[in-house]
C-alpha cells in the first residue's frame, strides 16, 4: 500500500529579468514589450512512491529541488505537469510555529496552531497537558508569546506539532532546533512515529539524521533523480558526487 | 468550508483580538470614527439638506453602511499578502484567510449596527417592523464584500500598488453614494448609471428597512442579490485561478 504516489512531476519557475510588481510597471512593460524572463526547471520528470509506514529521505545539494518537491507534496506549490496522490491525512512542517501570534498567550496559540494543523478543539483538550509537559513550559502557559525566548517558542511549536501528526508527515529541516537534550527528545519522537507506522518524508542536509531515520532515500540533483534506494548506498553516492565536484573545481583552479 | 469551521472561527477571533489590541475599549474606538465622521458631515450639510426628512438618521445609516464596505474590502485586500506565512509554509484552503477576515469585519459591523438601532430608537421613538429583514440584507451585503475581498486579495499578490488604487476608488465611490446628500439631487439623466453603484442600492434598502419602514423595492433587491452573486463568482473564480502561484509570488 502506498502512502504517496508521485507520477512524473515537473515544476518550472519563471524568473523575470525585471520583476514587475505593480500595475504601473505592468503597463510600462506592456508598452515597451518587456516581458522577458528566464525559465528553469526546479523539478524534471520526478516519479517515486513512498510505502505506508515508511520513512523516506530526500537529500541533495542546495538548489537541487528538495524543498520545491516537499512543497508540492504539501500542496503549497502546484506542479506544472504530472500528478501527486496522497493517501491519508497529511501534516507538513515546512516551518514550525506557522501562524503564531505574539500578542496572544501560549495557551491560545496552541489552540490556533493546532487548528491550522487540522486538529479540533476537542482533540487539543485531550492532549493539552501533554503538549505543555513535553515542551517543559507548564509554568508559562498563560504568558504572552512575545515574552517567550526563541528557544521556548520553538519548543512550544514542536510539541504542538507532534500531537497533530495524522498519517503522513512532511518535514523540512525542522529537527535542528533547541539544545542537545531537546533534539534528542525530537529524534526519539520521530523514531516512535516510525514504529507507530506513520509515513515520514524527511528532507535534510544532516546525513546522520537521515541515516538514522530513513529506510529509503532519494538523491536529487538539478531537479532530477540521481539515485534512489537503500539509504546507506544513496548517501555514499551523494558523498562521491560532492567529492567529484570539489575535485573538479579545484583542478580547474589549478590550471 | 464547513469542516474547517473551527479554524475559520479561530482565525476570526485572532483577527478581532489583533484589531482591538486586546483592549476592552477596542470596539468603542472603532465605533468612534464613523460617529465622528457622521457628526462632522451633519454640521457641514445640515444647512443644505437639514430639512430633508430624517436627515441625521439617514446620514448615520449611510455612514455605517459605507463603513462596512470600506473597511471590509480594504482590510480583506491585505489578507493573503499579510498572512503570507499561512500561504507558503502550510496548506489550508486560502479562501479561509479572506473569509475569516471579512467575518471579523462583519462582527464589528453587527456591533455598530446594534448601537445604530439604539440611536434610531432614541431619535425616532420607535423601530419599524421591517427591521426584521436586517439580518437577511446584512448577509447579502456580507457576501458581496466577501466576493470583492476574494478578488482584491488575490490581485494584490501580483499588483502591489492595488491598495493605493483601491483607496482612491473607494474615495470616489464614497462621493458617488447617497450618504450625506439625498438621492433627489441626482439629475434624472444620470440616475440609471448612478443606480449601478452597488453601495447605493444597499444604502437605499437599509434606509427603507431601518428608518422609513418600507419593504425594499423588487428592483433594489434584485440588484443587490445580483451584485452579491456576481461579486462572489468573479472573486472566487479569479482567486482560484491566481491561487496556484501565490506561494511563488509571495
Amino acid at each position: 500500500m502506498s502512502a504517496i504516489v508521485v507520477d512524473n512531476i515537473s515544476k518550472k519557475f519563471r524568473i523575470p529579468h525585471e520583476k514587475k510588481n505593480t500595475v504601473f510597471q505592468n503597463i510600462v512593460g506592456l508598452i515597451k514589450r518587456q516581458f522577458s524572463y528566464e525559465e528553469f526547471w526546479a523539478l524534471k520528470d520526478v516519479s517515486f512512491e513512498v510505502n505506508k509506514g515508511e520513512a523516506f529521505g530526500i537529500i541533495g545539494r542546495n538548489g537541487s529541488g528538495k524543498s520545491t518537491l516537499l512543497k508540492i507534496l504539501a500542496s503549497v506549490l502546484y506542479a506544472d505537469s504530472g500528478s501527486v496522490a496522497m493517501n491519508g491525512k497529511v501534516a507538513s512542517f515546512l516551518q514550525l510555529g506557522v501562524g503564531f501570534q505574539p500578542e496572544l498567550t501560549a495557551s491560545e496559540n496552541v489552540y490556533i496552531y493546532s487548528s491550522i494543523l487540522g486538529l479540533s478543539r476537542k482533540q487539543v483538550n485531550k492532549v493539552y497537558d501533554e503538549i505543555f509537559d513535553f515542551a517543559e513550559l507548564k509554568k508559562f502557559e498563560n504568558m504572552k508569546l512575545k515574552s517567550y525566548s526563541s528557544g521556548m517558542n520553538v519548543r512550544l511549536a514542536f510539541s504542538t506539532a507532534i500531537y497533530a501528526v495524522p498519517d503522513t508527515l512532511l518535514i523540512d529541516e525542522v529537527l535542528a532546533v533547541g539544545d542537545e537534550a531537546f533534539r534528542k527528545k525530537c529524534r526519539d519522537k520521530m523514531n516512535q512515529f516510525k514504529t507507530e507506522g506513520k509515513t515520514i518524508v524527511f528532507v535534510s542536509h544532516a546525513l546522520d539524521a537521515v541515516k538514522e531515520l530513513c529506510q529509503r532515500t532519494m538523491l536529487l540533483n538539478e531537479g532530477r533523480i540521481v539515485t534512489m534506494g537503500d539509504t546507506e548506498k544513496v548517501i555514499n553516492d551523494y558523498r562521491a558526487m560532492v567529492q567529484q565536484r570539489t575535485a573538479k573545481t579545484s583542478s580547474t583552479r589549478m590550471t | 468550508m464547513w469542516q474547517h469551521r473551527e479554524l475559520i472561527w479561530n482565525l476570526t477571533v485572532v483577527d478581532l483580538k489583533n484589531r482591538y489590541q486586546n483592549t476592552a475599549l477596542g470596539f468603542f474606538w472603532s465605533l468612534l470614527s464613523p460617529l465622528l465622521q457622521a457628526l462632522v458631515l451633519y454640521f457641514i450639510f445640515r444647512h443644505l439638506w437639514g430639512r430633508e426628512q430624517d436627515f441625521a438618521i439617514n446620514l448615520l445609516v449611510g455612514i455605517m453602511c459605507w463603513q462596512f464596505f470600506a473597511t471590509g474590502t480594504s482590510s480583506a485586500l491585505h489578507t493573503i499578502v499579510g498572512k503570507s506565512n499561512l500561504v507558503t509554509r502550510v496548506y489550508i484552503p486560502r479562501q479561509i484567510l479572506v473569509l475569516s477576515n471579512v467575518l471579523a469585519t462583519l462582527i464589528n459591523s453587527l456591533l455598530t449596527f446594534i448601537v445604530l438601532l439604539l440611536i434610531i430608537v432614541v431619535l425616532l421613538g420607535h423601530l419599524p417592523v421591517t427591521v426584521l429583514l436586517f439580518p437577511l440584507i446584512h448577509f447579502i451585503y456580507f457576501w458581496f464584500i466577501f466576493g470583492a475581498g476574494l478578488l482584491l486579495s488575490s490581485l494584490f499578490v501580483y499588483f502591489r500598488d492595488l491598495n493605493q488604487i483601491w483607496q482612491v476608488l473607494t474615495q470616489v465611490l464614497f462621493f458617488c453614494s447617497p450618504i450625506f446628500y439625498p438621492l433627489s439631487i441626482i439629475p434624472a439623466y444620470l440616475m440609471p448609471y448612478y443606480q449601478l453603484n452597488p453601495v447605493t442600492q444597499f444604502i437605499i434598502i437599509y434606509r427603507a428597512v431601518m428608518v422609513t419602514g418600507n419593504l425594499p423595492s423588487l428592483f433594489s433587491t434584485a440588484v443587490v442579490i445580483g451584485f452579491a452573486i456576481a461579486a462572489y463568482l468573479v472573486g472566487s473564480f479569479t482567486f482560484s485561478k491566481l491561487e496556484r502561484r501565490f506561494a511563488e509570488e509571495l
